[in-house]
């Protein structure tokens, strides 16, 4: 079970960049496919997340980060256990698979 | 018929070598550029995710250009003036020669004078100093100044403009100095591409972009590597090319060398994204098509291609597909390669260091390796890329250019034929 927490944080960090109600996006919601994000839009939320738990997301770890769930669950996972977000950057997680798509 | 253009003069500073010959020898090599960066001092280099770029280290100034005005000038410009300074050297072009008014220069440039533009910005927030701001800040860092720069170190005084569309810059600077040359404004065009911007702001802007490689910071050397399985993202590069552009019937007059006709040239918009390629590769393939129908060449016709080609995940994949797009069953038999996998990506820079390579290839017939290709990504899989040099006579090459902003660019070289 993802801490709450942090789902109605990163919910809300969604809600202020999509200007929608908070109550209409849920931890299932796709990024891309549900919530129309592009592939700089998902940079820019994380860029919103890393300031708001304080973390630095390592580029490898983009991937996985498909769904309001995964993003949760992966702040969960970087966060010291049992501290609340604003905690020191946690050490970094193991590698994923491959970066986000780009550009020019 | 159009007057026909024709380039005649080359000059490059790149992350790979000063001066044609010694970027020549290395592109042949396939040798990287890439190298680590040691610090962004005083800034921690460990907020940066990338760690790699291909930056200039054995550039002095004060070899190539008197010592007050290389101090008084931003390192692209710098760079822009010793390239094209090579370039007028290359092409014999002896200025007191020439109608002043009939000789323009046109710049490609995507960031500018950042150099200066960073370090007074740092001080003015540090120290709360407006009165401190140099006096030399705003002529730095206004984009064209590099091409005025290059106007008065020569006395070209015809069309003097700067193109700034990214990184597609200096490949429309090719291109307007086509249309400069055949709607007779100017007899010679001094085409410049400059950029140097590996500097603490914008790098992180980049980094923070996640458009950079950040996989390979223990071996950057590997770092550039488009249209390959394990690419993931660009690498930042900076230097400067140059390529003196003129009409045919003034070539002939001075019996210059030719290294190439500049034959053709589309510019386009995708009206689609800031920053992503449309990922069906329909605008890049039309954009292609459109530069071969100005030339008058059909898609037959062509042997080589320079792709943009940064080693990102997206457009790597993006300009594969448009060449199967547009080329179809002869798209395998087109040789294919990537100067960004040498000197990396130098951005407004990059549409005048390809045309370079570009030219020299049309010259020798020599194509250089694409460094770094070592598994083919199925998704831009191309008979024609190869780590190795291909020897190729080529009729007809493209180069093409795609910028932030939705904007693509592409130019038809073509072995100059009496």
């Amino acid at each position: 079970m993802t801490d709450q927490a942090i789902v109605s944080q990163i919910i809300h960090a969604l809600s202020q960049y999509l200007k929608r109600d908070a109550n209409s996006i849920t931890e299932q919601h796709h990024l891309r496919d549900d919530l129309g994000l592009d592939s700089m839009a998902v940079i820019e939320l994380l860029y919103k997340i890393e300031e708001t738990f304080n973390l630095q997301i390592p580029d490898e770890d983009l991937a996985g980060l498909t769904t309001v769930g995964s993003v949760a669950r992966y702040v969960e996972s970087r966060v010291a256990p049992g501290e609340a977000p604003k905690s020191p950057p946690a050490k970094r997680a193991p590698g994923k698979a491959k970066a986000a798509k780009k550009k020019r | 018929m159009p007057t026909r253009a024709v380039i005649t003069g080359l000059g490059v500073i790149s992350p790979i070598g000063i001066g044609v010959s010694e970027f020549w020898k290395a592109a042949l090599a396939g040798r990287s550029g890439i190298s680590a960066i040691e610090s962004f001092d005083p800034f921690p280099l460990d907020g940066y995710r990338s760690k790699v770029a291909g930056r200039i280290t054995n550039f002095s100034p004060e070899q190539y250009l008197p010592a007050q005005q290389a101090e008084r000038i931003d390192r692209y410009a710098q760079f822009a003036l010793v390239a094209a300074n090579e370039a007028l050297a290359d092409a014999e072009l002896v200025m007191a020669r020439e109608q002043p008014h009939r000789v323009g220069v046109i710049m490609g440039a995507g960031m500018g004078g950042m150099v200066m533009g960073e370090r007074e910005i740092t001080q003015l927030y540090l120290n709360q100093k407006p009165h401190r701001v140099h006096p030399n800040f705003i002529p730095v860092i206004t984009l064209n100044s590099a091409s005025g720069i290059v106007a008065m170190a020569t006395g070209a005084k015809g069309p003097n403009l700067t193109i700034s569309t990214a990184c597609s810059s200096s490949a429309h600077a090719l291109g307007q100095a086509l249309h400069c040359i055949r709607t007779s404004q100017a007899d010679v065009v001094i085409v410049v591409g400059a950029d140097a911007s590996i500097t603490p702001l914008v790098f992180a802007g980049f980094c923070s972009l996640r458009a950079l490689s950040s996989r390979y910071n223990d071996a950057p050397e590997r770092a550039s590597r488009p249209f390959d399985q394990g690419r993931d993202g660009f690498v930042m590069g900076e230097g400067a090319g140059a390529l003196i552009v003129e009409s045919l019937a003034h070539a002939k007059k001075r019996k210059a060398r030719i290294y190439a006709e500049l034959a053709g040239y589309a510019a386009t918009s995708e009206a689609y994204h800031m920053v992503i390629p449309r990922e069906d590769g329909e605008e890049v393939a039309t954009t292609m098509k459109l530069a071969l129908q100005h030339a008058g060449v059909a898609p037959g016709d062509v042997d080589y291609i320079n792709a943009h080609a940064t080693s990102t995940t997206i457009g790597d994949a993006v300009e594969a597909k448009a060449v199967r797009l547009l080329f179809k069953t002869r798209a395998d038999k087109i040789a294919v390669n990537a100067t960004k996998s040498l000197v990396g990506h130098t951005l407004g820079a990059a549409g005048a260091i390809g045309a370079v390579a570009t030219s020299m290839a049309i010259h020798t017939g020599h194509i250089h390796p694409t460094a770094n290709y070592e598994s083919p990504d199925p998704a831009c899989r191309l008979a024609g890329i190869s780590r190795t040099v291909q020897e190729r006579k080529i009729r007809t090459a493209l180069l093409n250019a795609f910028g932030f902003g939705s904007n693509n660019a592409a130019v038809v070289l073509a072995k100059y034929r009496p």
